[in-house]
């Protein structure tokens, strides 16, 4: 192939291969949800306690089955917006997770798989449910000590 | 002798010396004599005139001294000068852009063609992908500048569903609770080694 044709294919490499990056990354960034998680600390104590910034599932905690409990303190908090079929880590101070948006089902559920590990990095759960957007999912993992640890979630 | 004719006398061998005259000191014109009779009668007067033969040989000294004096001041030029010069001399005759925009002029002027069959390829190629892109990525799934996913009124809301759930060394126990705020799915993990579940 002589120089000038290579200067042809250069110059439709350097249009054509932004515009079709540019397509596909707006196709990919189509598929999304935005979701809450909140990582809890569940104790039984004298005197019944919930953090302020847990009032989106107060209610949830103060029924079975985690009566059991009666202080809930929260340990994080963060916003993921999940990608399709794409693995999102989630910051957790025991342990670790992560969220996969499966797919987004009838324009209000959200098919989604969730991993948990302990404290120690061994897998304690790997789930896929699909759930309404505004709907809380919550994963209880209960400690040596009686104590809880709970992921609470909910996408929308 | 006369003064001028001293003076024409003199002139006739500095020509002569100088080579001017084809060796006709005696200021013969046009050449009526040949080269053979001037240089006798050359020799002659050399012969009978020595003033003749000492200016002859002083005009000689200082045609060497000014030949050697404009020899060595040549010498002196270094060639740098002269390439300097000849490149002066040539930019002079042609003057070539020497700019950023006035090489890309250039090259665009050397490449047009391939450059317009270039742009109108890729504009086409362009076209068509986004002619052909999907205006929809999947049916039923909004686009993130779209409305967000649809929050349902909790009457409406579909009880969730577990497609599956793997509890590495331990069990699970599913709760599903109802209440005014829609559905809360419970997954209650209790590990192998826990003595009491819940």
């Amino acid at each position: 192939m002589t120089s000038r044709r290579w200067v042809t294919v250069a110059i439709l490499m350097i249009v054509v291969v932004p515009a079709l990056a540019g397509t596909m990354k707006e196709a990919r960034a189509d598929v999304t949800a935005d979701c809450e998680f909140l990582e809890i600390s569940a104790k039984a104590g004298g005197k019944p306690a919930i953090d302020a910034e847990l009032s989106p599932v107060e209610k949830k905690l103060k029924k079975p089955p985690f009566s059991t409990w009666n202080q809930f303190k929260l340990l994080s908090r963060s916003q993921k917006s999940l990608v399709k079929k794409k693995a999102e880590p989630v910051s957790l101070k025991i342990g670790a997770a992560t969220a996969t948006l499966v797919e987004i089902v009838d324009k209000s559920k959200v098919r989604l798989t969730v991993t948990m590990d302990d404290e120690k990095g061994k897998q304690v759960a790997n789930n896929t449910t699909t759930v309404e957007a505004g709907d809380y999912m919550i994963y209880v993992h209960p400690l040596a000590n009686n104590d809880g640890h709970l992921l609470s979630l909910t996408c929308k | 002798m006369s003064e001028p004719a001293d003076a024409r006398s003199d002139l006739a061998l500095m020509e002569y010396a100088d080579g001017e005259t084809g060796g006709q000191p005696g200021g013969q014109p046009d050449g009526q004599i040949n080269e053979a009779t001037a240089a006798a009668v050359v020799a002659a007067r050399l012969a009978r005139d020595p003033d003749a033969r000492v200016k002859v040989a002083a005009i000689k000294q200082v045609g060497e001294l000014v030949r050697g004096h404009l020899e060595l001041s040549a010498d002196a030029v270094h060639d740098a000068k002269f390439a300097a010069m000849w490149r002066r001399i040539d930019d002079q005759l042609e003057q070539p852009a020497t700019g950023l925009w006035a090489r890309v002029s250039r090259w665009f002027d050397r490449y047009r063609g391939h450059v317009i069959t270039g742009a109108v390829s890729a504009g086409a190629v362009a076209a068509l992908a986004l002619i052909l892109r999907p205006s929809t990525p999947d049916p039923g799934i909004p686009g993130r500048n779209a409305a967000a996913i649809d929050v349902r009124p909790v009457a409406l809301r579909a009880t969730p569903e577990i497609d599956s759930l793997d509890t590495p060394g331990g069990s699970s126990t599913v709760i599903n609770l109802d209440d005014e705020d829609g559905h809360t799915t419970v997954i209650w993990l209790t590990p192998a080694d826990t003595v009491e579940g819940i």
